[in-house]
């Protein structure tokens, strides 16, 4: 997982990852560049063939594309979640975050995922209550005051418009909760960190159109604060909530742009292709 | 629908309709199929019939041991056994107070001689370590210097011109030369005996000799292990005399608390020869209740033999015993009469003996001079209150004790429940109780279970967890093939090599803070433990890392991308999430060590006694027996029917209760936690 470019030292000026954050450095307005990513689960065999692209700050990025064309790979490079993979890694690229080589020696990938949230497929709150669930995050980053956790807490629930259903009962199991409310649960507990980037890797896929609705509406009030990518495979959704859409084929990007353009003047064939649903 | 119809048609116009009929062999109308699904329906079936059975035959042996136990008391009762036990009482309360007096006494007689004893039991074992590294040059020598000496008897009867005698001069000469190269080679290994480190090591009680007794050690060490060492080198023998000397200057001076012993010792005496005579009609009582209830059965066998006799002499003369045996009821009034006359002079002797021994306590020292001394007499004054309220209870057992009154059922289940006596095929009465092995059991399985818990729970999470894959594949299956040992081979393990190597480690004195050690015994309570802990130890593991293995690994993703760390990870989400199965884990634990037979027949001692408490966790040094070694153990050699076997039974069934509760309070606790 060493990164093949040399670059002996993250750049210093940006790097609130490391340092914990610089207020004095206006934040870029690129917040992720990917730049000729080759990803391979089994040496040999890339899975991303170059990708370049860059996120910014305050919108939603979109990654569609068929199934195993490597965009829920690359989302899950943003917080090194391969790293659990043993054999798997970056034969070539760099992947920076607010400015830092993410597969520096010197980063570690605990520190990168309290900035870089994810929000997975298959909603999974701890069997832990829906308190506890959402003072997760805080807690293994030391934090002891109650009433800053509760402050916390309510905060994040209320951000993911959930406060108002679970208010009474914050010890009850977080598994007791319905489908979309657990979802929610996860999305809160994401932001309770305050971290700087959110990744979904298909966040409505397990749930019914009621459910999907509201956290659509729940991302779209969120980017306010933080930049979202989310991965998805309905292209309503991608049109709904996404302001700039990329998409993906066999491991390569083949285009992204605003999502306007790509869902009415795809640049290339391909994508036109796959959104008419063509092929994919 | 028509298009469809003439379709099928269409394409097989001349086959007939299917029948839909099952092919194959079959009889009565069942299949392959249902054979198969009712030959393991069946042995289902049977396994738990069986566990019923076991279940009822528990049950209906066990039951009956109640009322047998019940008519056991009572005849205890009526032969008056019990009163003799009351009055005997004291006697056994005396005797506790006593020997740890004399504790005392002896520890301030040994601690006036203490220094001259250290330095002789040093001097000792230098010595007898000296001579083992020496042995052999040692016996070579000895030889040679025989041989010396016969020569030189030989030589002395013969003539000087006696042409064998430069012969046997020449070779005389030769075996002086070996003799002294044997010297110089014997005083290296002397001195090389003496510089090991572990010489000096043994028996110094945790005092350090002064570098001039060690020298002086040395020197005695150096002129006795020498062949013509004839006597005790001058100043060992000095330091004897002197502990001789300082031990009767010692006695003098605690002559007045070897009085007050001695005085301890015969205030007794009256008591104990009543108790002796009670004792012996009480026996004479039980005997007699005895043949008066087996009676009816040995006439009848009588009777039954001269029924088959065919010799008329032979049929009289089982007629005659027959008649002999005497089925009248024996009269209890009288029988009792004795023990009923004995209560005022019981009431006399208590009340003698606790005024006199009171004044005997009051002689004693009032504190030691040593920590062993002060700590027995501080025991003493407990005992002594203990012997004090002793007197007092049996007094009033014995006013009270009526042989007519009759055992409810009530205190024969009590009576074996808190029965602190398990005395079985003994002469004068046996007793059932339970707590001796209860409480065995119980702190066999304690030890076992707070040793092997910590550990197996942390190693299954560490290979669940944290182990890299290589590892894995070497732990687990090295903790899984302890199971495969025998618990007899465990057992002897735990006889030959743990025992020992436990009761050296006791020794060990930076150690001295476990409870019980240093011990003395080799099969303990502790030795049982931990080798249960080991034996349960792969049943926990491999459960607790089932459980972890269970917890779904999405958690473990939503955790790492929180940014928690792998250890926040495993303790903050995983453990808790297979919390029950870590509770299951344990409580099946602690039924595999409850229920282990072979390892505590072995190893547990087998002493059927409760454990002496008073100094309070230090009881596990002590052996002990257990419910399921005493069934393996006695079960075998017992009357199929007699009380005993049923006794044995009834143990069985507390057994079974154990594990039906450890299951229920398992079942229990995962429902709790399955809520959350």
């Amino acid at each position: 997982m060493k990164p093949m470019m040399s670059e002996p030292e993250p750049q210093q000026t940006l790097s609130p990852i490391r340092k914990g954050g610089d207020p004095s450095t206006p934040p870029p307005e690129v917040v992720i560049e990917v730049d000729g990513v080759h990803f391979h689960y089994v040496k040999g065999r890339d899975i991303l063939r170059g990708v370049s692209m860059e996120i910014r700050k305050g919108e939603v990025t979109a990654f569609i594309g068929p199934s195993g064309c490597g965009k829920t790979t690359l989302l899950r490079c943003f917080n090194r979640m391969n790293d659990l993979i043993p054999t798997a890694g970056i034969s070539k690229g760099q992947i920076r975050i607010l400015g830092t080589d993410i597969h520096h020696p010197k980063v570690d990938a605990i520190e990168l995922r309290k900035h870089v949230g994810m929000v997975f497929q298959k909603y999974n709150p701890f069997p832990k209550s829906i308190y506890e669930n959402v003072a997760y995050g805080l807690r293994i980053q030391g934090v002891r005051d109650r009433t800053k956790l509760d402050e916390a807490v309510e905060e994040s629930l209320r951000s993911a418009g959930l406060w108002e259903e679970v208010k009474d009962r914050l010890d009850a199991s977080g598994l007791g909760l319905s489908g979309g409310q657990q979802q929610r649960l996860c999305i809160a507990r994401t932001i309770a960190v305050r971290p700087k980037i959110i990744l979904m890797d298909e966040p409505c896929s397990a749930l019914d159109p009621i459910s999907t609705a509201t956290v659509e509406e729940l991302i779209t009030r969120l980017k306010k604060e933080f930049t979202i990518v989310i991965v998805t495979h309905n292209m309503q959704q991608a049109t709904r909530v996404s302001d700039r859409t990329a998409f993906f084929y066999l491991g390569e990007l083949i285009e992204m742009d605003k999502t306007t353009t790509i869902f009415n003047n795809p640049a290339k064939r391909q994508t036109e292709d796959y959104i008419s649903g063509r092929f994919g | 629908m028509s298009e469809s119809d003439s379709a099928v048609n269409a394409d097989s116009p001349t086959t007939p309709a299917p029948s839909f009929r099952g092919r194959g062999f079959r009889v009565f109308g069942l299949g392959w199929q249902d054979a198969i699904r009712y030959f393991f329906g069946g042995n289902a079936s049977l396994a738990i019939i069986l566990v019923l059975l076991i279940c009822f035959f528990l049950i209906r042996e066990g039951a009956l041991f109640f009322p047998s136990h019940q008519r056991g008391l009572q005849d205890y009762r009526h032969a008056g056994q019990e009163f003799v036990d009351a009055v005997g009482e004291p006697i056994d309360a005396h005797t506790a107070f006593f020997s740890s007096a004399n504790i005392a006494y002896f520890a301030e007689i040994n601690e006036s001689s203490r220094e001259e004893d250290d330095l002789l039991r040093v001097a000792r074992a230098v010595l007898a370590n000296t001579e083992a590294a020496c042995r052999k040059n040692w016996n070579l020598l000895k030889r040679k210097l025989g041989e010396v000496q016969e020569m030189d008897r030989a030589l002395a009867g013969l003539d000087a011109a006696d042409p064998a005698r430069s012969d046997l001069a020449a070779k005389r000469e030769t075996r002086l030369a070996e003799i002294a190269a044997l010297r110089t080679i014997l005083s290296s290994e002397v001195e090389a005996a003496l510089a090991g480190p572990k010489v000096w090591k043994l028996g110094s009680d945790g005092r350090h000799l002064s570098s001039e007794d060690r020298e002086r050690i040395r020197e005695a060490v150096l002129f006795q292990a020498s062949p013509d060492a004839k006597e005790e080198h001058p100043w060992l023998a000095g330091v004897g005399e002197r502990s001789r000397e300082k031990k009767k200057t010692a006695a003098a001076e605690f002559a007045a608390f070897k009085e007050t012993l001695q005085g301890i010792q015969t205030a007794i005496r009256p008591m104990r020869t009543l108790h002796g005579e009670l004792k012996k009609a009480a026996s004479a009582n039980r005997a007699a209740i005895n043949r008066y209830q087996t009676a009816p059965a040995r006439r009848a066998a009588m009777l039954e033999g001269a029924k088959k006799a065919q010799d008329p002499a032979e049929q009289a003369r089982f007629q005659a015993e027959a008649d002999q045996i005497v089925v009248e009821a024996p009269d209890l009034v009288a029988m009792n009469a004795p023990f009923y006359a004995a209560v005022p002079k019981q009431a006399e002797l208590s009340a003698a003996l606790l005024a006199e021994m009171r004044e005997l306590r009051e002689a004693l020292p009032e504190k030691g001079s040593n920590a062993r001394s002060r700590k027995a007499l501080e025991r003493s004054e407990t005992l002594f209150d203990r012997f004090a309220d002793t007197v007092d209870r049996s007094q009033r057992k014995a006013a009270k004790w009526r042989h007519e009154r009759s055992v409810s059922a009530i205190s024969s289940f009590t009576s074996f429940v808190f029965g602190k006596q398990w005395i079985t095929n003994s002469s004068w009465h046996d007793f059932y109780g339970l707590l001796p092995l209860l409480t065995g059991s119980l702190l066999i399985a304690g030890i076992a279970l707070a040793v092997c818990v910590p550990f197996s729970v942390a190693a299954a999470i560490y290979v669940n967890q944290l182990a890299s894959r290589r590892e894995q594949n070497f732990v687990k299956p090295a903790i899984e093939f302890i199971e495969a040992i025998p618990s007899v081979v465990l057992g002897f393990f735990g006889i030959v090599v743990f025992g020992e190597a436990l009761r050296a480690l006791s020794q060990v004195e930076w150690l001295s803070w476990v409870p019980g050690f240093p011990m003395n015994e080799r099969l303990t309570i502790l030795n049982a433990g931990l080798l249960l802990a080991f034996m349960a130890a792969p049943t926990i593991f491999t459960l607790v890392e089932d459980a972890l293995e269970n917890v779904p690994s999405a958690l473990t993703e939503n955790s790492l991308a929180m940014g928690a760390s792998k250890l926040q990870t495993v303790f903050r989400v995983i453990v808790p999430a297979s919390v029950s199965g870590l509770i299951a884990a344990i409580l099946l634990g602690f039924g595999r060590i409850v229920g282990e037979t072979m390892v505590v027949l072995l190893v547990a001692g087998n002493k059927i006694k409760i454990p002496d408490f008073s100094e309070g966790l230090g009881a596990i040094a002590q052996p002990a027996h257990t419910m399921t070694g005493i069934i393996a153990q006695e079960l075998p050699e017992v009357d199929s029917g007699s009380l005993h076997w049923r006794a044995l039974f009834i143990v069985g069934l507390v057994l079974f209760i154990i594990a039906l509760a450890v299951n229920y309070a398992a079942q229990q606790v995962l429902k709790r936690f399955q809520r959350i």
